[in-house]
């Protein structure tokens, strides 16, 4: 008897192989949407950091020292100045148009005040519902601003009778030196990208799983499944093979594509990530055996891995970080093997951490792996050999 | 007119008697609305877990540490001796930022030496990244004000002409529409609306394309055009009242920032959710499973989000994806709606994505007739 013959993993998985090869619809959903899922994520962030963001200005004083701080604006990478406006409500109404992100309002008799030494006050409205942009802006004018605050100190402290090095000593006596960790450029496309792509995974993953064994009940074919298998775990075990394969492939060519391609910084360990990406990979087809085991109807399945995949990425803790959650929404995190993968890939390749950082995410995807099948096996047993289980949409 | 209310008629008792399209049209309506913001639900980042490497030890660098404590953004949990261990505790995510005082901190302050304070954070997590370097940023510019204030006194400048002499430009920075500049806020009431436009694809997608054939002897191009409008008038009757929801119960259960709303807001919804039903429908015809309509657009939502102006600015995208995702309903609707909705904005601030929207509408109205009567002929005998 030649090998794959006899029931088993081999046999199985070989039926499910050419049920795969021979779908139009499995090449879709197992092969096109995911690589432009990956495609378009990474288009999104190509430019890295938004950059010329439009900003209102109204400037009342048009002195030497207010066109100084309107170009100074201006000049930034971040952001253009859009105007000139006559009144703060013009200006207003370009943020509600999605014209600008912010308003920064002169007062009239600016430069005359400063002179005074009456501090006259510049007023920045930021948008704070658009806060990427918003907050870039917010930091961006408070620099160009305190830096030209400062100068006008420096000139009225030389005025008084300081030496250029000693009011340059005396205008901020105590100073931050600011610097960002493991991420020097606040680059978004290497702090998004790296996540967002295992999420399109997770959801792929978790979907064609539930597809595969799903679609075995749906169709009322499990009995010739299960003879191919010869026991529930090897049919199980080998319906799930090929796409083990194919997106454990996938998910590691992915990932080395974004560090190679995108330039991404990758400062750990690629081993340790390529061992918690085929852990990823088992642990939400785990979760699909799961779902179907105890839906035992694929359109039951497919809404519910929804609600398991769909909205994993906001419980991840990568916008919002865990710590800051309500108990509940962390409980859930800490159930959705994505959580863990995502705290292992970006300790090591954003940080760089030492591999022991990285063994408790590691150890949580293992459990998964380990904890879940056999739940989910000893309940899809039963419903593999009952053909009332089967047909039901 | 009798096919439409037949196609209207029908899809209602259809929709009614099928459960696995009722959980995603209407039980996935509610459900998201309160599961999905739980993460956010104390909307404000605060007390993220700083690092003092104290190089100095003297009753300056202490009460600086004690400033950065008592900020509300950061919370000092350790005091490493060195800053190489305050990196080891980023690196394990123990700390989301570094205050380094250096040593002659205080000797350097004290003979009117400029002195220099690292201010260290983790821009892996760029939340935690920005909360960490403003609390620390700030406690540190709070000290240095009130040490260059006093000296100034003590050169015999009053307190008032002191504070205007060491800012003389002062910048006040004013929040616009989310005063607490609150995360759910900002994430919660465009999600709404993206679940709106997913769960209405996806539902019509399970519901599947319809049967031309009970709706009379008309032609095919007539019989196609009813059920499309018959159809999608029943989805859009529904929606419109999950879109009150969202709008006008679930946005004030949350505390969400709400400035307008009302006509201008149904000005927006109309034309989007007439162009999401037709495009729901056309798509439809492409699945031959039910099912494949939540397995082949689950994935999109992640995309859409950042795609529709507002988790991502439209600038900074590629000029070619920014033109190609005005196909999208939600790249418009999302944007105009949240301006209207949470910023009080009016009709004519948002008439750009108005116009796209109605776009969409007839495009996807043609595309929905034209695949169903062009199915509807493939899989006719005659």
């Amino acid at each position: 008897m030649a090998l794959g013959d006899a029931p088993g993993v081999f046999r199985a998985a070989r039926r499910e192989a050419y049920q795969l090869v021979s779908s139009r619809y499995a090449l879709v959903l197992l092969v096109l949407l995911p690589l432009a899922g990956f495609a378009l994520v990474s288009a999104i962030f190509w430019n890295r950091l938004p950059s010329d963001l439009p900003v209102a200005v109204v400037d009342a004083d048009r002195s030497l020292l207010s066109r100084r701080l309107v170009r100074m604006i201006d000049a930034t990478k971040s952001m253009r100045v859009t105007g000139p406006f006559a009144s703060p409500a013009e200006a207003f109404d370009e943020v509600l148009a999605a014209q600008a992100y912010a308003v920064v309002t002169i007062p009239a008799h600016l430069e005359r005040d400063v002179k005074r030494g009456a501090a006259p006050k510049v007023v920045l409205y930021y948008d704070a519902l658009r806060l990427i942009p918003g907050s870039i802006v917010k930091r961006d004018v408070r620099a160009v601003v305190g830096t030209l605050s400062a100068g006008v100190e420096i000139q009225a402290r030389k005025a008084l009778g300081e030496t250029p090095d000693v009011a340059a000593a005396r205008f901020e006596p105590v100073r931050s030196m600011r610097g960002a960790l493991f991420n020097p450029g606040l680059d978004y496309l290497a702090f998004l990208v790296p996540a967002l792509g295992p999420t399109l995974l997770s959801i792929f993953v978790l979907v064609g799983a539930v597809h595969a064994l799903g679609a075995e009940l749906r169709d009322g074919t499990a009995g010739e499944w299960l003879a191919a298998g010869g026991s529930a775990t090897r049919a199980v075990m080998g319906a799930l093979l090929p796409q083990t394969l194919h997106f454990t492939a996938l998910g590691l060519v992915a990932t080395a594509l974004q560090f190679r391609l995108l330039g991404i910084p990758m400062r750990g360990s690629p081993l340790l990530i390529a061992l918690a990406t085929i852990l990823l990979v088992l642990a939400y087809q785990a979760a699909g055996l799961l779902i179907v085991a105890f839906s035992a109807n694929l359109r039951l399945a497919s809404s519910a891995a929804a609600f398991y995949g769909g909205p994993a990425f906001a419980f991840t803790g990568v916008t919002f970080p865990t710590f800051g959650m309500p108990v509940a929404a962390k409980a859930w995190g800490a159930l959705l093997p994505l959580t863990h993968y995502l705290e292992l890939l970006l300790g090591q390749a954003m940080r760089g951490a030492p591999p022991s950082a990285s063994f408790a995410p590691l150890a949580a995807l293992a459990a998964f792996v380990v904890l879940v099948p056999p739940l989910a096996l000893w309940r899809m047993g039963r419903v593999m050999r009952d053909p009332s289980y089967w047909g039901r949409t | 007119m009798s096919a439409v209310l037949r196609a209207f008629r029908d899809e209602v008792h259809g929709a009614l008697r099928d459960p696995g399209a009722l959980l995603v049209l209407v039980g996935a309506i509610s459900l998201y609305a309160f599961f999905y913001p739980t993460p956010y639900r104390r909307e404000v980042l605060k007390e993220v877990p700083v690092a003092v490497v104290d190089l100095d030890r003297t009753p300056l660098s202490r009460q600086l540490a004690r400033m950065a404590d008592a900020h509300e953004l950061v919370r000092v949990t350790s005091r490493p001796a060195s800053l190489a261990e305050a990196e080891r505790l980023v690196l394990r995510g123990n700390a989301g930022g570094i205050l380094a005082i250096p040593s002659g901190f205080e000797r350097d302050v004290k003979r009117g030496a400029p002195a220099t304070v690292g201010v260290f954070a983790d821009a892996t997590y760029f939340l935690v990244y920005r909360q960490a370097l403003t609390g620390l940023a700030e406690a540190t510019a709070t000290l240095s004000a009130g040490i260059e204030v006093k000296r100034l006194q003590a050169q015999g400048m009053p307190e008032a002409k002191a504070l205007a002499f060491r800012d003389p430009l002062p910048l006040v920075s004013r929040p616009l529409f989310n005063p607490a500049e609150g995360y759910a806020s900002y994430v919660v009431p465009g999600v709404l609306i993206l679940i709106l436009q997913q769960t209405l694809l996806i539902g019509i997608g399970l519901r599947g394309a319809a049967d031309l054939d009970v709706l009379g002897k008309g032609s095919l191009l007539a019989r196609a055009t009813a059920s499309v409008i018959g159809r999608s008038l029943a989805f859009c009757l529904l929606y419109a009242v999950h879109a009150l929801f969202y709008f006008g119960i679930v946005a004030r259960i949350f505390g969400f920032p709400v400035r307008g709303g009302g006509l201008a807001a149904a000005a927006l919804v109309v034309p989007f959710l007439l162009s999401t039903s037709f495009l729901g429908l056309a798509l439809s015809v492409l699945f031959r499973r039910r099912e494949a309509a939540i397995q082949t657009l689950l994935f999109t939502s992640l995309p859409a989000i950042f795609l529709a102006s507002y988790a991502w600015p439209p600038e900074a995208l590629p000029a070619w994806l920014r033109a190609a995702s005005q196909a999208i309903p939600s790249t418009s609707a999302i944007p105009a709606l949240l301006r209207v909705n949470q910023m009080g904005a009016s009709l004519a601030h948002v008439r750009h994505e108005l116009a796209v929207l109605w776009g969409l509408a007839i495009v996807f109205f043609v595309a929905a007739v034209l695949s169903h009567a062009a199915r509807a002929r493939s899989s006719s005998p005659a």
